[in-house]
């Protein structure tokens, strides 16, 4: 096993990983850029490097300086986080050339599934389901629109180096195939250096589920079950749950055993996500892998009791997997929601700046986990993901009701969050009833406003607070928020 | 005392009168009059009693106002009568938000216009970004463009004024 580990990322994901590698016993290190110098994940590690500027190529994204650190720091693996290097195959070949492990599969691995044709092909020769279309990417438009013609709209153009919903045009009919085209391929050139596109059938209203998988190096690999995930905001998830209500347990298990035979197709080794799509006949289709932990992974350790990054970091320090797929039973429901520094009363506009008063829920069966802290300046530069919010319960209603709950106690003051339209979408009747699909905000809240209902009481308090501007909390040194003995006795003289 | 307060655009009068020595209030609001039973349990979190309904309300000061969470919702109250903040020059003829400022902390990407050009209402003059998102500032009048305070890679704030405009036209 290691005795230190270097995390190669920020905010909440690396907060959660700094946790079980101390858990672990282990040692750890944090690298930062210049405006995340006074970051929960720094403040949480052993030890901090700085890499340079704010700008991710300076910093997050620097191959050389991480792994300059990780040798100045003694760290003998490195744990990428999700996003930034992640599911960099350069950044997975330079850590095995500097004799660091890499957390996470081979870099030939993620090469090959980070290729959507690569990965579909490698799919369909172990007989995994795969949406109809074509196999081979091209930049030439004219062999486009024919293979089009062929299969029938409507179609979807999509980047072969893509991902993120970038370089993607659904196309309903032959008309506006040439124009799709040319803007999916410059897209997706701009984004991912890699302009070739190829065709997939366009289901209708899917439903995006994924199954977590863990394989380790000697050949073992299992699923832990699905995540739905159609609740999402421009291609981005926003709301993730588990079990998904639209799996029957057949389904479910032919599911799990194609996310299974997908690890092993792939020589997979670590943590990965297999994604289906499954149409409104119960019928899936392979995806994508995603060479990665999953933003919303927790919901998963929630069910299954299993710490995916505890099981990382032991698969990559060469242990054997020791879980069965009988050894998985999942209980229960969870629910994430993702917290963005999103203002969702303006076009969800970015809203960075400083957190002046924060109130994480807490409670049974909640989990938040947050990359910030009262006092923290988020920062402009990056994603605007702040933390993510978990709930825990016996089934889907109990569930959702306590996340209802929970997001009415998540305070957070000096910058807007997404937290009161989550907070509407899931207390809103088609969550309630389970109808996830990936068209469900365009569906149900495109036209959605923030409502006041307490706007007399904010009045209220408004005033209250202008009536006392230099009271004194009642509990005196006491730690924030908590009520102390003073003040819940009541009045008292002596 | 007597406020009026807004909240989502509504100017709302209200009387608060504090009851001595109770931390309690009576507040009318239009019809109704309810009382309130106030406690400040930690900075920026009060414990209101609303006619005997209890609940938690953090606030928290920003430049405009107050912005306050209850259950899960924030608004922001300003109080009506308070002078308005404003850095810069006034606001335009028609009354409208007359800055060039970014709407959050930003970084200048790109200038779209030069000293000396004329603009005209709604068009495009200097794009920022935050976040990943770029977002371009417009000008909210017709007119001349008397200075550029900014610079590509500039690190701007809300209430920064990034261009100034000499407006021109019949409302004056």
């Amino acid at each position: 096993m290691f005795q230190k580990i270097l995390i190669a990322n920020r905010g909440e994901i690396a907060v959660r990983v700094i946790r079980t590698a101390r858990e672990m016993g282990l040692k750890t290190v944090a690298v930062y850029s210049e405006v995340d110098a006074r970051a929960a994940h720094v403040i949480e590690a052993d030890q901090a490097l700085s890499l340079g500027p704010a700008e991710p190529s300076e910093s997050y994204l620097n191959i050389d300086r991480i792994i300059q650190a990780a040798r100045a720091s003694g760290a003998e693996a490195i744990h990428p986080g999700y996003g930034f290097l992640a599911e960099n195959p350069d950044f997975a070949a330079a850590c095995e050339e500097a004799g660091l492990a890499f957390i996470g599969p081979p870099a030939g691995v993620i090469r090959d599934l980070g290729s959507k044709t690569e990965a579909r092909r490698i799919m369909a020769s172990a007989g995994v389901p795969i949406i109809p279309g074509t196999a081979e990417g091209t930049t030439d438009v004219a062999t486009v629109r024919r293979q089009a013609e062929e299969m029938g709209f409507p179609i979807l153009v999509k980047a072969v180096a893509g991902g993120g919903g970038k370089g993607m045009r659904v196309v309903a009919e032959a008309e506006e195939m040439a124009e799709a085209c040319q803007a999916a391929i410059s897209e997706a050139a701009k984004a991912f250096g890699d302009g070739r596109v190829y065709l997939e059938k366009n289901l209708v209203a899917p439903r995006h589920v994924e199954f977590q998988i863990l394989a380790d190096g000697l050949g073992h690999a299992i699923h832990l079950f699905e995540r739905e995930c159609s609740i999402q905001r421009r291609h981005q998830k926003i709301i993730e749950e588990t079990p998904s209500t639209a799996l029957t347990p057949q389904i479910r298990e032919a599911m799990g055993r194609a996310a299974v035979t997908a690890a092993q197709a792939s020589g997979y080794v670590g943590a990965g996500t297999v994604e289906f799509l499954l149409d409104q006949d119960g019928k899936f289709y392979f995806l994508e892998v995603n060479t990665r932990l999953q933003v919303e992974h927790p919901i998963t350790e929630m069910t299954t009791g299993v710490d995916l990054v505890r099981r990382q970091i032991e698969i990559a320090a060469g242990e054997p997997l020791g879980l069965s797929q009988e050894d998985v039973a999942p209980r229960g429901h969870a629910i994430e929601c993702r917290i963005y520094a999103e203002d969702p009363a303006e076009q969800f506009f970015p809203s960075p700046g400083k957190i002046t008063l924060l109130r994480e829920p807490v409670g049974p069966g909640v989990r938040v986990d947050s990359g910030i802290y009262e006092g923290f300046t988020v920062p402009v530069e990056y994603d605007p993901i702040l933390s993510k919010l978990i709930v825990w319960a016996h089934d889907r209603e109990a569930a959702r009701q306590r996340m209802v709950r929970a997001l009415g106690g998540y305070a957070v003051l000096g910058i807007e969050t997404t937290v009161p339209f989550l907070l509407d979408v899931i207390e809103s009747a088609p969550f309630r009833e389970g109808e996830t699909r990936t068209d469900f905000i365009e569906r149900h809240f495109t036209a959605w406003r923030p409502s006041a209902p307490e706007a007399d009481v904010a009045r209220m308090a408004f005033v209250i607070d202008e009536l006392r501007p230099a009271a004194r909390p009642t509990g005196g040194d006491q730690p924030r928020g908590w009520p102390t003995p003073w003040q819940s006795l009541g009045r008292w003289t002596i | 005392m007597e406020y009026r307060l807004e909240l989502g655009g509504e100017i709302t009068p209200m009387d608060v009168e504090v009851q001595p020595g109770e931390s309690s209030a009576r507040v009318r609001i239009g019809e109704a009059s309810v009382r309130v039973d106030y406690e400040l349990v930690a900075e920026g979190h009060w414990r209101l009693v609303v006619d005997g309904r209890a609940l938690n309300v953090f606030v928290a000061r920003t430049e405009e106002g107050k912005q306050i969470f209850i259950n899960g919702r924030t608004c922001l109250v300003r109080d009506a009568d308070a002078a308005p903040r404003r850095r810069g020059r006034a606001a335009g003829p028609d009354e409208g938000p007359g800055e060039v400022t970014p709407p959050m902390p930003a970084v200048v990407v790109r200038i779209l216009v030069a000293e000396g050009d004329r603009v005209t209402k709604g068009q495009g003059l200097i794009v920022v970004s935050a976040m990943k998102m770029e977002s371009t500032l417009a000008a909210p009048y017709d007119g001349l463009v008397t200075r550029i305070n900014t610079a590509v890679e500039a690190k701007v704030m809300p209430g920064d004024v990034l261009v100034e405009i000499e407006p021109e036209g019949e409302n004056e």
